[in-house]
């Protein structure tokens, strides 16, 4: 089996030396300009300058990436990108994660927003014209470089080759003088397809089959100890006091939790498990505020209260229900979840009283160096941060959280510490997706059409709870993402936010973020009004995309998937479809689900069909297995997934009362990518909103019963149907 | 502190332990630095930490080190040398299976320990009781019909 085909930092450094990883080969740094912004970066630590694209002496090019690959092959479609506009061979093409820079503009902080960050479905969007033009630039430098080294007019060749008439010669004999050179600020983008578009087979896989990639977990570097962590169990507690170590065992108390330092996880883990009745925690006083049901009463009430303030997002039209049209007013709720990534939160850091070294599974590099910084006092400029693969973000690798305690673990102890969280600290000390209710008010023209819709959603707020906003103007668009840009032609419409305060059960962004709720409210409450209209619910869609100001490529995808789930023909004796349409994170995909009955009269879904528009598909076969991945994931969230906590206690620890699908439940799917040559949309979050209205808009038409509260079957057992 | 004769892969490993309960799967990642098999959830439900023993699939975060001990164990490092192992990757790699990875280990370990048993094809997926969180499955049904 052939060997890791991305080089991704740190090696593995066993006890028995070094294990796996790629031979070192000297890399030559090649700076190339990118638009107005400097590509040049000094590596920390290293004393080099990075870039975008390195090329060595083997011929080998390395895409250096600020993009975090977790399972989202986004390696591989960068690399597609580099390799179009360097007219390369697949197999001299690798791709590594960058490091975190501290340079502003950081040369790796995604385009569309400056920062070093991953998610919301942004690094195709924001990288597919600038690193292309970067390669393009690469490619003009070295040319240029090969012209003024050999003499002659030499042009791009294959593989990483340069031509002259018969002289053929390779980049890396003219790299080191590209490298002195000044690159052009601009450069002709490559008319070729030989990439783009292309099922080029990911770069990460060989090394993800043989036990090589490297994830968090897997760090191992000289003199490491072993760590793991308490947390209080109830949600919001601090350390008050904590039992001493003992022999070969160094317990740190690092505020919400004790990390516990070992010659072994296992070890580590048993130690933090059994010293959780022996530290003495100071609890936080208002256990309302971290109490699901508690919270459930308030939002309920905010749902209708008449006098509370709301931040209103849209007003058009003054919509209003009169008591002789056919209306609806129903209430959408939605759980808080955990992300349960495969591998749990883990950080290995190395601090000394001059220099911090981390290695950790993130996507959020941008707040690591600071944060490392402000806690060991050494300067950024002697700190490294390397990024690893990750075994699932999802959101949840945002957070810095378990790399502070990594870093103040290793502080404490002298010496370099990986800490692992066991599952049962994983489930229980995450940032959860937010709980809402959505409390949708719709009614019908004289005609038929959804004419009237009012809709406020009262959810637990991020940007509240983290003060990126304040209460008195709680301009929330994560919280409403998906209810504000719908391309329906909807004649009055209102859309409100009332955060969810106070609520101390901590918040994050979970694949799909707002949408994951709001697409759920829009899309039943249209399937609702739908059937209020006696019409068809994907007719009647289309008919509100349709008219002057109809959007094509949102009917593209709801033509495209009732063609693919041959919706015009009855699904056959017990069985039912049902539709949802989502455009966000810049793509439109429209679902079906296809829905029955099991013996036991529970819901069964045996197939799946979506059509997606992301505008130019880099790497189709990455698209379809990000929707195989988004309907897997929006699947165990529509049928189990649900978070509850007890007076600031979880009450789920791990993944035997937190069902995921299994291979034996999968339906069966079918993916339509719409041909499409707008700019990239986003995929990974965008496979999941659609999931779970699709479903119940299914089951709504086989039984007549509408499911407005997920998951389906909260308390499931995992492996239980 | 004792010391049990681990048999994995085919090459013996002497590991000193301070507590013979210790599962075999922290002995492999934490003292042999053989890190593919992943720790998942700890208490037999994931699989990510899948392993042969003698030929039959266990999960290594519940099998002492001590119960190991004197047995054959087989992990994802050993994988290009067996059989089975090497025809399972090849198929993983056609079919374009892994996201994330994480969970690969222990799934291509379940199927490996299936094709030992005498399962083919789609039989395999009957064996496969490994939580993908990325959601792998239906490529991992396709690679098993080659299998």
């Amino acid at each position: 089996m052939q060997n890791s085909n991305t080089s991704v930092a740190p090696r593995k450094v066993g006890r028995r030396g070094f294990i796996g990883g790629t031979a070192a080969a000297l890399m030559v740094p090649f700076a190339i300009t990118l638009g107005g912004r400097t590509a040049q970066a000094v590596v920390p630590g290293s004393g080099i300058v990075g870039a975008y694209v390195k090329i060595d002496s083997s011929n080998i090019v390395t895409v250096v990436l600020g993009s975090t690959e977790m399972g989202q092959g986004i390696l591989t479609g960068l690399a597609q990108l580099v390799a179009e506009e360097l007219n390369l061979n697949w197999d001299q093409v690798r791709a590594e994660h960058a490091p975190a820079s501290t340079a502003s503009p950081n040369p790796y902080g995604n385009p569309l927003f400056g920062a070093q960050l991953t998610g919301g479905s942004t690094s195709t969007r924001g990288w597919y014209a600038p690193l292309r033009m970067a390669a393009a630039i690469a490619r003009e430098t070295l040319i240029a470089a090969a012209n003024k080294k050999f003499g002659g007019t030499w042009s791009l060749g294959q593989g990483g080759t340069l031509v002259n008439g018969g002289q053929t010669a390779n980049f890396a004999d003219v790299v080191k003088v590209a490298a002195r050179m000044k690159p052009p600020t601009s450069a002709t983008l490559a008319t070729t397809t030989r990439f783009i578009g292309k099922r080029m087979n990911r770069l990460d896989i060989p090394a993800k089959v043989d036990g090589s990639a490297v994830f968090g977990i897997d760090v191992q570097v000289p003199g490491m100890k072993f760590g793991a962590v308490c947390h209080c169990p109830t949600i919001g507690g601090t350390v008050k006091t904590m039992p001493a170590g003992r022999s070969g065992v160094t317990l740190v108390n690092l505020g919400k939790a004790v990390g516990v330092i070992a010659d072994d996880t296992w070890t580590a883990m048993q130690v933090a498990r059994s010293i959780t009745n022996s530290v003495i925690w100071t609890l936080p006083t208002d256990l309302d505020a971290v109490d699901s049901t508690a919270l459930a009463a308030n939002a309920k009430a905010l749902t209708e209260s008449t006098t509370v303030a709301t931040f209103v997002a849209v007003d058009v039209g003054s919509p209003k229900i009169g008591a002789k049209q056919k209306s609806i007013d129903v209430t959408y709720e939605l759980p808080f979840l955990a992300h349960a990534t495969m591998e749990v939160m883990n950080c290995t850091a190395s601090v000394t009283a001059d220099s911090v070294e981390i290695w950790v599974p993130t996507q959020g590099q941008q707040f690591i160096t600071g944060l490392a910084s402000t806690l060991t006092g050494v300067p950024a400029a002697n700190i490294t941060v390397h990024t690893t693969f990750l075994g699932g973000g999802l959101g949840r690798k945002f957070e810095t959280d378990y790399v502070a305690q990594a870093i103040n673990m290793s502080k404490a102890a002298g010496v370099p510490v990986k800490l692992t969280w066991s599952r049962e600290q994983d489930f229980g000390n995450d940032f959860y997706r937010p709980y809402a209710q959505i409390r949708v008010k719709a009614a019908l023209n004289n005609k038929g059409k959804l004419s009237d819709l009012i809709y406020r959603n009262v959810s637990a707020s991020i940007n509240v709870q983290r003060g990126y906003s304040s209460s008195n103007n709680p301009e929330d668009t994560g919280a409403l993402s998906g209810a504000v840009d719908l391309p329906y032609t909807i004649p009055s419409r209102r859309v409100e936010f009332i955060p969810l305060v106070p609520c101390d059960i901590p918040l994050g962004y979970w694949r799909s973020v707002g949408e994951s709720y709001n697409t759920f409210a829009v899309e039943c409450a249209i399937d609702e009004m739908a059937t209020l209209a006696g019409a068809d619910p994907l007719q009647f869609r289309k008919d509100m995309l349709s008219g002057p100001n109809g959007n094509t490529r949102a009917m593209g995808v709801l033509k495209a998937v009732e063609k693919l789930s041959n919706w015009s023909s009855p699904p056959g004796n017990g069985t039912a479809r049902g539709v949802a349409f989502m455009s966000g994170f810049g793509s439109y995909i429209a679902m079906v689900a296809e829905v029955s009955k099991s013996s036991s009269g529970k819901l069964t879904i045996g197939k799946m069909f979506c059509a997606i528009d992301c505008g130019v598909a880099v790497n189709p076969g990455s698209i379809e297995a990000q929707i195989q991945g988004g309907i897997t994931h929006g699947m165990s969230a529509t049928l189990w997934g649900q978070m509850t906590f007890i007076k600031g206690k979880p009450q789920t620890q791990n993944f035997n009362t937190y069902p995921m699908l299994k291979l034996g439940q999968m339906p069966t799917i079918g993916i339509k990518i719409v041909n499409s040559d707008a700019a990239p949309g986003g995929v990974g979050e965008t496979g999941v909103p659609c999931v779970a209205p699709s479903i119940a808009n299914a089951w709504a038409k086989l039984t007549g019963n509408r499911q407005r509260s997920l998951p389906f079957y909260p308390g499931t057992r995992m492996g239980e149907m | 502190m004792p010391t049990y004769n681990l048999n994995i892969n085919g090459q013996s490993y002497p590991v000193t332990v301070a507590n013979g309960e210790m599962p075999l799967l922290w002995v492999l990642r934490d003292h042999l630095g053989m890190t593919g098999t992943k720790y998942g959830c700890g208490i037999e439900v994931c699989g990510a930490c899948t392993v042969l023993v003698n030929g039959q699939p266990e999960r290594s975060c519940d099998m002492s080190v001590q119960e190991a001990s004197g047995r054959k164990i087989m992990t994802v490092e050993g994988l290009a040398t067996d059989p089975q192992g090497k025809l399972a990757q090849a198929a993983w790699v056609e079919h374009q299976v892994p996201q994330c990875g994480y969970c690969q280990s222990g799934m291509l370990m379940s199927t490996v320990g299936a094709m030992k048993a005498g399962h083919r094809g789609g039989e395999i997926a009957g064996e496969l009781g490994n939580v993908c969180v990325c959601g792998t499955y239906a490529r991992i049904k396709d690679a098993i019909k080659t299998l």
